[in-house]
């Protein structure tokens, strides 16, 4: 078959893809780019260009700042917990210990729940009067309406929902590492924690920074535990909300859409950095094979 | 091994169980809440001290969330858009990323960085373009827009055009040469190889569309047309602080992937753990 | 080659699929108009419904959206009559919770995909107007169709712009002080009546309150329509001036009025806003938690349904204010979407609607009190032992709903995040009611 028809053949496999890739997510990044350039009246069925008036805006906006704030912050808690959560668990996991499926499946429920549903149950389980968590440890913290702790509230929801999913990522690194490996490192004597610390971290790190980029990423787009675990009429808001949040209530809620769209290319300068970020960083201390 | 290894071996797993069965109580508690509180009464719920279990379960929450919304909806929404947001991209995806594991064709560098290129952008960013365009398209508030922009998968592309590059190029040089065409090529001799990538993607497209929450309370409105997520987010709206309903509804929503979940676990674990090696 | 074949057959099979799903986009008008009819006759068809009667008509179902599941059983029985009346009409009623339906209709308004049929508020009324998104019925008046002077005073007119009518009023409602009789009988308190100002009301909160037990005198919460507002304007101040160019919340009689509310939670006359978010304060009310509460008309049937309560409770008149009594008369109507695809059955279902038979069934199963003159007193006797009464009574000098804006819908949600803070304890009162004063001077000067 000469090489013409086969770039025929090639063209016609990918068209699908490129095409709904293309319609349905580069032209809405683009747009959304342009939206933010712009003014809208009435619903968005006029438009005046602007410039940078609404990016303008954003900067001199207090709340803004404080929303990126709360972002990172959540991010910067979240990634680490659940990835010493994780790591911590698959290594316990990798031992052949009896009922290792059982545990597997425990932790990863709340990866097959949804986020909405869980986030409903974790309002009754927060609640400061008659909720459970408080009930137990003998507290009386109003875990999800204090700014003190609504972060921490989030942040407990969103590693107890990440473990799992994270951890069987982690126990497949584990997993790959050849066992020859120790064998060696136990005729050298090497005790546990040097064989942790010399050999699975090093043949982990492949893992364990994939895991980081795509936690980071999804940590940058809370959403949805915001908006049922906190709630719109809820003091803490304020110190827990996301760029993601701020963008939603502007485009849908405040009917200012190209505002709402220059939150949301924020982050999506954030997400670039952060990409960029992670592979220049990858070539220092990720040892590939 | 001696007495004494053994024995300091025995108490070490003793130690790691205790840890992990402690930390399987935390991860099941909210699970375990759920049913119980939508066993309960409100003033139950809401009683203090706190009561575990409900002094007489009954079902009327289940009833209650049942008769008050549209749950015949909300499953039969949420079931085909899960099926329409999985078939599609993996057929779409398993094609394009066989042609970019294995064929050269002019411009083949340019269009696959086009295409992955929108796994950087995160995802709120694509939300108001998008419901533009379904607003162009007559599509607002119906049950099509909340799968259509997802026909295709650019992840699921880039993950399956890994698992083809490793792929060994002999057996495929043997179609060739038989005559195959490069999309018989793909059907019948790497198609069947990536089968366990497959069931992959389609496990991981299938959780992330049954747990979709933002886009579906973006577009759609009218309570036949929303889905199980967007479906709970109303419930809130309506029952504010009515916990038994609520965690009746959220029960509700959650049981067929869980019932899944322990039906197909193997799969299911086999399957992420199958696309980290990869990624 | 029977390995060839079969490829050929895949490989046509893949391309009608992907036929079928893009052809999903073209094709999908359909799935949108919630009925059978997409032919082109048919719009002939519905188009000339209406008025050609002795034409057989094609099946035709409409949406009606309003925002309160309460209501769902009366506006259903109102369709059902409908329908009885013009069998090729089919009517589904859908509820959209208030917290969602702005939300929902702003993005249905330019996707035009509006409901048929649709409860509006006055507050929103202006935005959706102004933007041709509603269809005005100035003709149907004209034509004399329906007369706006059947419905109580001044409710036909809240729905005008630029001399056009877009609504026809469905009911109106104002604010009363719910007790529960039981706990005011434990404390040998007499019931609260018309004689009640704010200080006998503070007092009877905290001689009320037991917080140790969880019982509280009265709900002091956080909420515009049906909390603070009243106390605002019983005490001499404002909303919205009465031209619409300035907030109200900076002036010294509402920080007062607020203050005043608050001092209740500071006095554990109240549960706190805390346990508020955690516990709707009516919940609260409806278990006997809670003395008294502000409440609309329009949770009668909520709470009578409360089996704790059921007969320990009864409504009265708002408290008296060093001013004047203060209250909110809100009007609501139902409109119909410009972009219909069936306005002419539409129209014949508002119109239904704004009849007198249709504000019978809205009383006697005491869902609203109907905007139709002398339909009221059927509505109060739908519950003969609650004293509904005073919401008849209060609406002769109560403050119409501070909207006709297109201010309003930018301020409204906002205004409830930053009285959160407020009521929250994280800023003061006063800094809070500033906040929302230069928040909502903002929006009045950006939406001009």
């Amino acid at each position: 078959m000469n090489s013409r028809s086969r770039y025929v053949w090639a063209y016609i496999m990918i068209a699908p893809t490129l095409l709904g890739t293309v319609l349905f997510w580069t032209w809405p990044a683009i747009y959304s780019i342009y939206l933010s350039f712009l003014k809208s009246e009435n619903f968005g069925m006029v438009n005046h260009w602007v410039g940078l008036a609404n990016y303008e805006r954003l900067f001199k906006d207090k709340e803004f700042w404080q929303d990126l704030r709360n972002t990172l912050y959540y991010a910067v808690l979240f990634v680490p917990l659940t990835l010493l959560f994780s790591t911590f668990f698959a290594v316990l996991l990798n031992a052949k210990i009896r009922g290792l499926s059982a545990y597997r499946v425990i932790f990863f429920l709340p990866q097959v729940t949804m986020p909405a549903a869980a986030a409903m149950v974790w309002v009754v389980l927060f609640a400061r009067d008659y909720g459970l968590i408080n009930h137990l440890l003998g507290t009386h913290v109003a875990w999800i309406s204090d700014t003190r702790f609504a972060m921490f509230a989030l942040v407990i929801v969103g590693v107890w929902g990440a473990i799992g999913f994270n951890m069987l990522l982690i126990l497949a690194g584990l997993q790959g590492i050849p066992r020859a490996l120790y064998e060696a490192a136990e005729i050298d004597g090497a005790v546990r924690f040097r064989k942790f610390r010399y050999i699975t971290m090093p043949l982990l790190t492949p893992t364990l920074f994939f895991t980081t980029v795509v936690l980071m990423i999804g940590a940058t787009q809370i959403f949805d535990s915001i908006y049922l675990l906190i709630g719109k009429t809820n003091v803490a808001l304020p110190a827990v909300r996301s760029l993601v949040y701020a963008y939603y209530q502007n485009s849908f809620v405040y009917y200012d859409q190209n505002y709402g769209a220059a939150i949301v290319d924020i982050l999506l300068v954030i997400n670039l950095i952060l990409t960029g970020l992670q592979f220049a960083f990858q070539k220092k201390w990720v040892f590939y094979d | 091994m001696t007495n004494n290894q053994r024995a300091g071996h025995r108490r070490s797993n003793l130690i790691i169980h205790t840890v992990l069965i402690a930390a399987s109580i935390v991860m099941i508690i909210p699970f375990a809440w759920m049913i119980l509180t939508s066993l309960k009464t409100v003033t139950e719920a809401t009683q203090i001290p706190v009561i575990i279990f409900p002094s007489h379960p009954n079902l009327s929450s289940y009833a209650k969330a049942f008769e008050k919304s549209d749950f015949a909806h909300y499953y039969v929404n949420t079931v085909f858009t899960a099926f329409m947001k999985t078939v599609f991209p993996v057929i779409f995806s398993s094609m394009a990323a066989y042609a970019f594991a294995r064929i050269r064709f002019p411009g083949r560098t340019i269009l696959f960085f086009i295409i992955i290129s929108v796994m950087m952008v995160p995802n709120p960013v694509f939300y108001t373009p998008q419901y533009l365009l379904m607003s162009k398209w007559g599509l607002v508030n119906t049950v099509t827009a909340l799968w259509i922009c997802s026909l295709v998968s650019p992840f699921a592309m880039f993950m399956l055009r890994q698992f083809f590059l490793g792929i060994s190029k002999e057996l495929e040089e043997a179609a060739i040469l038989d005559g195959c065409n490069p999309f018989q090529t793909f059907r019948y001799i790497m198609l069947p190889l990536v089968k366990s990538a497959l069931v992959a993607i389609v496990i991981i497209q299938l959780l992330w569309s049954w747990n979709e929450l933002q886009w579906p309370l973006i577009i759609n409105s009218s309570p036949d047309k929303l889905t199980l997520s967007s479906g709970l987010a109303t419930l809130v709206s309506m029952f504010s602080t009515n916990y038994p309903v609520l965690m009746a509804g959220a029960f509700m929503a959650v049981i067929p992937m869980i019932v899944l979940f322990f039906l197909f676990q193997k799969r299911f674990i086999e399957g992420v753990a199958f696309s980290a090696h990869k990624g | 080659m029977l390995f060839r074949k079969k490829a050929w057959i895949s490989t046509t099979s893949v391309a009608v699929v992907a036929a079928l799903a893009l052809a999903g986009c073209g094709g999908s008008k359909s799935t949108n108009d919630n009925t059978a009819s997409t032919s082109a006759n048919s719009q002939a068809a519905t188009t000339s419904a209406g008025q050609a009667s002795d034409k057989p008509k094609e099946a035709v179902t409409l949406t009606y959206t309003i925002w309160d599941q309460l209501q769902q059983p009366a506006m259903e029985a109102i369709a059902k009559e409908f329908t009885a009346q013009n069998p090729n009409i089919k009517v589904k009623v859908d509820v959209i919770p208030w917290g969602d339906y702005w939300t929902k209709m702003s993005a249905a308004a330019p996707a035009g995909t509006l409901p048929d049929v649709f409860w509006m508020h006055s507050g929103q009324f202006v935005k959706y107007a102004s933007g041709n998104f509603l269809a005005p019925i100035t003709d149907k008046v004209k034509a004399g169709e329906i007369d706006l002077n059947n419905y109580e005073a001044n409710l036909g007119s809240i729905y005008t712009l630029g001399g056009q009518n877009y609504a026809i009023p469905k009911d109106f409602d104002t604010i009363g002080l719910a007790y529960n009789k039981d706990l005011f009988d434990k404390a040998g308190i007499p019931y609260p009546d018309g004689t009640w100002d704010y200080t006998k009301l503070a007092q009877a909160a905290k001689q009320l309150s037991q917080p140790d037990k969880g019982i509280y005198g009265f709900a002091a919460k956080m909420d515009t329509q049906t909390g603070y507002w009243n106390d605002m304007l019983a005490n001499g101040g404002f909303i919205v001036s009465a031209d619409g160019s300035k907030s109200g919340y900076d002036d010294p009689a509402s920080i007062e009025a607020l203050k005043a509310r608050y001092q209740m939670i500071l006095d554990k006359s109240s549960p706190t806003h805390q346990q508020m978010t955690d516990t709707d304060s009516t919940e609260m009310f409806k278990s006997g938690k809670v003395a008294m509460i502000f409440e609309g008309d329009w949770r009668t049937t909520d709470i009578d349904g409360s089996d704790i309560i059921k007969g320990k409770w009864n409504w009265a008149p708002l408290p008296k204010g060093k001013v004047k009594r203060g209250n909110i008369i809100n009007g609501l109507g139902n409109v119909m979407s410009a972009s219909g695809k069936h306005k002419a059955e539409a129209w014949q279902f508002l119109k239904f609607l704004g009849s007198k038979r249709a504000a019978e069934i809205t009383a006697q199963m005491g869902a609203a009190i109907p905007a139709f003159k002398d339909t009221q007193a059927a509505w109060v006797k739908s519950k003969p032992q609650l004293n509904l009464q005073v919401f008849i009574d209060q609406a002769a000098d109560a403050m119409p709903y501070p909207a006709g804006s297109k201010a309003y819908p930018v301020w409204f949600p906002k205004e409830g995040e930053i009285m959160a803070q407020a009521w929250g304890g994280k800023i003061s009162i006063e800094e809070g009611a500033k906040q929302v004063a230069a928040m909502m001077n903002q929006a009045i000067a950006n939406n001009k």
